[in-house]
């Protein structure tokens, strides 16, 4: 479980994990108003630009046309003979949204006009009281568009009254009327879907409207503005002739519904003041955030899948690295263990080599001391005294002669082991037969195997054929290994010899049933000067070179020698001869 | 040991009845005559006692000889625990004592001996093929008396065991 310090650790790091994480929130928060207000400025900013671009257009078309008029209206030439019929014909042409143009003279009356069908030939304005419009131009000199009226179609139009003079006389006056469908087509046009375009006069009265939803000629801020907070402030604007930007609330029931942003613009048209509006609802700057934000979110989710694939590929790629090396380094640690190991061995062996040498040093020293001891008691004795009988005499005498002969055979051994250990040693190859050496090498041991009462028993094939070998050492050999037989058996034991022929070589045992030895002396039979129990308790006699020396004649002509032996049992030893 | 109750008792008989013969205490102790004999003989051999303990048969020989020569007494053992067995037995005067011998060293030999005060008192000569300075320490640590190097001066080890029995019948 927790305990108390970790418990109040793990609560540490959850409120700076929960600090982290609401601070990370707020700013996200904030950037995402900020990033609102700016996105909101920007697409009202572009919506004004959009306005203004209509508004504009629609302004130097409808100035345009009126100045067509004005052009023939102040000719030098007079009113033309045919009353300006094929003046205003191509004024019509060239105009392309009139839906009439006539011409009144001085006294009231449309005297001509295109296209013929839609002009009421003489017809008089002050007969019928109409005369209003044409009294103000009359007056005024100046070019006058009356609101929109109901035509005599039925449908809606502005009238265009442009004076006509002569040479500064008032000659009448062009009538050109713009019905409001052809009008309207071009804001229309302009405005899409999610735009919502009204028009306004100078006096706040709607002209147009989206929605069709109004009686011509109320107030705009009558029909909304009991439902729209802040739309008062912007027709006040739009009806000081001013452009800008401005947001207002749809409000039903004094809940808010929606906010609609708002971009207005002027369009002048002599003495028409108007204001064109569109409109468009702040959810609009949303759905763009939101596309913003998705497009965003696409790439980050895109980035991050594709980090996360590239990081878990590394990650991989790391891991199996790591892995391969951990490998490499777990085999290097073993080969380093193994080499160590195999150097521990090899020292263990060279310390074990140095300690035999040492030991054969003294053992040898031992060894040739031993008779010299012997030889010089007994010649000293001798010098000594000068009246001794024979047979004390000859004893001593044979002592020296003994120890010379066991000296001389000990250099021999110690001169074998010698050429055996540095490779120098010889064979005289000849022709031998293996039956009669086993009999020489039998006589030299005859006394030693007469002293213990043991009996030999010799085996050898009857057609054994004439082998080449060193005769002297095979017969060194099999006396070495005799002598080894008869010193670790006991009295009227047996030695058994036995020859088996093999292809190309010869298979010879020499065995006893003597006292044997255990596996460990076994490994250490053919050391020199190993005996067992080796130290300093030699119970039997011998250089301990013997087995040495066998060993080396041996395989020194490529045979082999082992030994299988018993604790109790006696050994066997088995060699192999080339033929 | 067996050599040591019958001489007890030989001297007992013979003290009874100086007169006795040797058949009337072989029949009374129930022995051959022959152990008798040869036991009245070590009893009445005056001669100063040399143990020899060597392996090396030749060695020990000729060693023997030129000894017996001189006038001692010798028995010899050939190994570690031969030895022991013949000091206690023998209760000899001196004991040349080979280092390298079969059994127990004679470094243990020596030890054994030296750590048992009934025969702590009998000096040991070591002998030994080894010459090398460690041994002379380790022996005469020991209790080794005193310390000769094979192949020795007869004449100086004569000389070496006149010293060390003169010692010890001094003190």
């Amino acid at each position: 479980m927790w305990d108390r310090k970790s418990k109040w650790n793990l609560v540490l790091f959850a409120a700076v994990v929960l600090l982290l994480i609401s601070s990370i929130v707020f700013l996200w928060m904030k950037t995402n108003t900020e990033v609102r207000s700016v996105v909101e400025e920007q697409y009202q900013n572009q919506q004004l630009l959009l306005t203004r671009q209509v508004s504009s257009s629609i302004e130097r078309t409808l100035n345009e046309r009126v100045l067509l008029l004005e052009v023939i209206a102040n000719k030098d030439t007079g009113v033309p003979p045919d009353n300006f019929r094929s003046d205003l014909k191509s004024v019509y042409d060239v105009a392309g949204m009139f839906y009439v143009v006539e011409y009144v003279n001085e006294d009231g009356t449309i005297v001509s006009g295109y296209p013929e069908d839609n002009v009421p030939l003489g017809f008089n304005l002050y007969e019928n009281k109409q005369s209003r419009a044409f009294e103000r131009v009359k007056n005024t000199g100046q070019v006058y568009i009356t609101d929109p009226l109901r035509l005599m179609e039925g449908n809606y139009g502005s009238f265009i009254w442009v004076p006509v003079h002569e040479d500064d006389e008032f000659r009448g006056a062009f009538i050109a009327i713009i019905r409001e469908e052809d009008l309207k087509s071009r804001y229309v046009v302009a405005s899409n879907s999610s735009n919502y375009a009204y028009l306004l006069d100078d006096r706040g009265r709607v002209l147009y409207d989206e929605s069709e939803n109004y009686e011509r000629g109320t107030s705009y801020a009558e029909i909304l503005g009991s439902d729209s907070s802040g739309l008062l402030d912007i027709i006040s604007k739009q009806v000081n002739g001013t452009e800008g930007n401005g947001k207002y609330l749809v409000l039903n029931n004094g809940t808010v519904v929606e906010e609609r942003l708002v971009s207005y613009s002027p369009i002048n048209w002599y003495n028409q003041k108007w204001s064109l509006a569109l409109t468009s609802p702040s959810s609009e700057v949303d759905r763009l955030i939101v596309s913003v934000y998705l497009k965003l979110f696409i790439v980050v989710a895109v980035s991050v899948l594709f980090i996360v694939f590239v990081s878990s590929f590394i990650v991989i790629i790391l891991f199996n690295w790591s892995k391969s090396l951990e490998q490499e380094v777990d085999e290097k640690t073993q080969e380093l263990k193994d080499s160590n190991e195999s150097l521990r061995a090899a020292n263990k062996k060279l310390k074990e080599l140095d300690r035999l040498k040492t030991e054969f040093l003294s053992i040898v020293s031992h060894e040739l001391k031993t008779p010299l001891t012997a030889m010089k008691t007994s010649g000293e004795f001798l010098l000594e005294t000068e009246e001794c009988d024979r047979s004390l005499r000859k004893k001593m005498l044979d002592i020296i002669i003994r120890n010379i002969d066991r000296q001389s055979r000990m250099v021999d051994d110690l001169l074998d082991i010698s050429r055996i250990e540095s490779d120098r040693m010889k064979f005289n190859k000849e022709p031998v037969d293996i039956e009669e050496t086993i009999k020489v090498s039998l006589e030299v041991v005859d006394t030693i195997i007469r002293n213990k009462d043991m009996k030999v028993a010799v085996s050898v094939p009857d057609d054994l054929e004439i082998i080449t070998t060193d005769k002297d050492k095979l017969v060194q050999v099999f006396v070495n290994l005799l002598n080894n037989a008869v010193k670790f058996s006991n009295k009227g034991g047996t030695i058994k010899i036995n020859v088996e022929d093999e292809t190309d070589s010869l298979r010879i045992s020499v065995s006893d049933n003597g006292i044997g030895m255990g596996p460990e002396e076994v490994e250490k039979i053919f050391d020199k000067f190993y005996q067992i129990d080796s130290t300093s308790t030699r119970r039997v006699g011998g250089s301990g070179l013997g087995l040495s020396i066998v060993k080396g004649i041996i395989e020194g002509q490529g045979g082999t020698i082992t030994v299988l032996s018993e604790p109790g049992k006696g050994s066997t030893f088995v060699f192999t001869l080339m033929k | 040991m067996q050599a040591e109750n019958i001489s007890g008792k030989i001297l007992s008989l013979m003290e009874e009845n100086p007169d006795i013969t040797i058949k009337e205490i072989s029949e009374s102790l129930s022995v051959s005559e022959d152990l008798i004999e040869e036991t009245l003989r070590k009893m009445s051999d005056a001669r100063q006692k040399i143990l020899i303990v060597d392996d090396e048969m030749d060695a020990l020989l000729a060693l023997k000889v030129a000894l017996e020569a001189e006038g001692y007494n010798i028995v010899e053992a050939k190994d570690g625990y031969e030895a022991i067995d013949t000091a206690h037995s023998e209760n000899p005067d001196v004991i040349l004592l080979d280092l390298m011998i079969p059994g127990i060293d004679g470094f243990e030999v020596c030890r054994q001996l030296k750590s048992d005060p009934v025969y702590s008192h009998i000096p040991v000569i070591m002998l030994t093929a080894r010459g090398e300075i460690d041994d002379k320490v380790e022996g005469i640590e020991l209790g080794a008396d005193d310390y000769v190097t094979k192949p020795f001066n007869l004449k100086e080890l004569k000389a070496r065991i006149k010293m060390i029995l003169r010692r010890n019948q001094d003190a």
